[in-house]
């Protein structure tokens, strides 16, 4: 049995005839299900909990980005198939990374069924599986309990798991240089901020960490977004957690 | 909202097969990334990696890779380097344990004592410690402890200070 997990932001009405689309497409499919809408304040793990209890194997996510971020930081560790249907060109890198289109054609993917086991990294009790990215700040990275990384500047964290890393040294850089993080393994980007002012920036290369475990410990607060949530710390611990997530994916994903 | 269940039950049987994907050959997996250190960042500790290393900083501790480790013009290593193949044009003040080959470019200033099975010296690179290659022994059966003659030098003279 299939359930379907809408985000907030498909109550839109100009969303209406696409999911009207994909709704027909999936009826014709026979893998049409429950729908139940999601919002900004709700844990979902309860949620799919009480759904596969009710003989649910297949959760699709239905919206963008912040959508599967959401569902997975807290319903990773559910013991189901999870499936992805794109809505909207913004803020849906994660199609693209997953290997599938966005709109209609994404019923087709989840027709097909092609299962695999993805990675997903852990930090302070939740998950995530784009990626994590702390804003520019005085920290110190130690990684797998054995070396520390310093810099004598404010520094930007990212963390990617699947999503690629794109980068560009300042604001009149031009070129978007991309860098695809490889399975197996969290990638770390770290980007001292050189140069900050109202109308530039400036960054150095990044130093790339292949990690699986790392901790993240600043002076101050500092701010992390992970999947589209943002949140102040003092300190995290991301760990690498191998093949939690059973997700269906197209055959053009990206790893 | 549910959905009703359609009457194209059979074109569903079709299409809905569980498989279990084919997994990709290893060589088409991206592995191009490479533990980088910028320029203006310091490690410290027993900083080790399975892949290949380029040290645009500083590393303090010990440095260990089973592939390559290259260090930049500019880079500062003080620390004791195991690697499977290294290209030094930094400066390394530690000890050097390279499975293969050391390629020390004419900015490469070395500090310690060197192990390698072949090193490549150019004009200009500066070397302050014992080079000692396998295959060479002296006669009382220890290998031999000076730049022995696998070192390729360049078409100009290596400086090698000793």
């Amino acid at each position: 049995m299939y359930v379907y997990l809408y985000d907030n932001f498909l109550n839109h009405k100009k969303y209406a005839a696409i999911l009207k689309s994909i709704e027909i497409r999936l009826t014709d499919y026979g893998i049409a299900g429950k729908i139940l809408h999601l919002n900004n304040y709700i844990d979902v793990k309860p949620i799919i909990d009480d759904e596969i209890k009710r003989g649910a194997k297949t959760v699709v996510i239905v919206g963008n980005d912040r959508t599967i971020g959401h569902v997975l930081s807290r319903g990773a560790t559910c013991d189901c198939v999870f499936g992805f249907l794109p809505i909207g060109q913004d803020e849906n890198s994660m199609a693209e990374v997953l290997g599938i289109p966005i709109g209609v054609d994404s019923s087709d993917i989840l027709a097909r069924r092609r299962r695999q086991k993805l990675d997903a990294g852990w930090f302070n009790n939740r998950y995530f599986i784009s990626q994590l990215h702390v804003l520019p700040a005085k920290v110190r990275v130690i990684y797998d309990d054995k070396f520390q990384v310093t810099t004598p500047f404010k520094t930007e964290v990212v963390v990617c798991n699947f999503q690629p890393f794109y980068w560009k040294k300042s604001k009149k850089d031009k070129e978007i240089r991309v860098v695809h993080p490889q399975d197996g393994k969290l990638e770390a980007f770290l980007r001292p901020l050189t140069k900050s002012g109202w109308w530039s920036y400036k960054y150095e290369e990044p130093s790339i960490f292949p990690f699986e475990e790392m901790e993240i410990i600043g002076d101050s607060p500092f701010v992390v977004e992970a999947d589209g949530k943002t949140t102040k710390e003092v300190r995290i611990k991301i760990k690498l957690a191998r093949n939690k997530i059973d997700m269906i994916v197209g055959k053009n994903r990206k790893f | 909202m549910i959905f009703q269940r359609s009457a194209s039950k059979n074109i569903v049987e079709e299409t809905v097969v569980d498989t279990t994907d084919e997994k990709k050959p290893v060589s088409e997996v991206n592995d191009n990334v490479d533990t980088v250190v910028g320029p203006s960042v310091n490690v410290e500790g027993d900083f080790s990696s399975e892949g290949n290393i380029i040290v645009k900083g500083t590393v303090t501790g010990s440095l260990h890779t089973s592939k390559s480790v290259t260090v930049e013009t500019g880079a500062k290593i003080f620390a004791n380097v195991r690697a499977g193949s290294a290209h030094i044009s930094g400066e390394v003040r530690g000890n050097m344990k390279i499975k293969d080959f050391l390629e020390l470019s004419p900015s490469a200033r070395i500090v310690g004592d060197i192990e390698a099975k072949t090193v490549t010296m150019e004009a200009g690179a500066l070397l302050l410690g014992k080079v000692s290659m396998p295959g060479l022994e002296t006669n009382d059966g220890r290998t031999a402890g000076r730049v022995g003659g696998r070192v390729k030098k360049s078409d100009e003279a290596a400086t090698v200070t000793l």
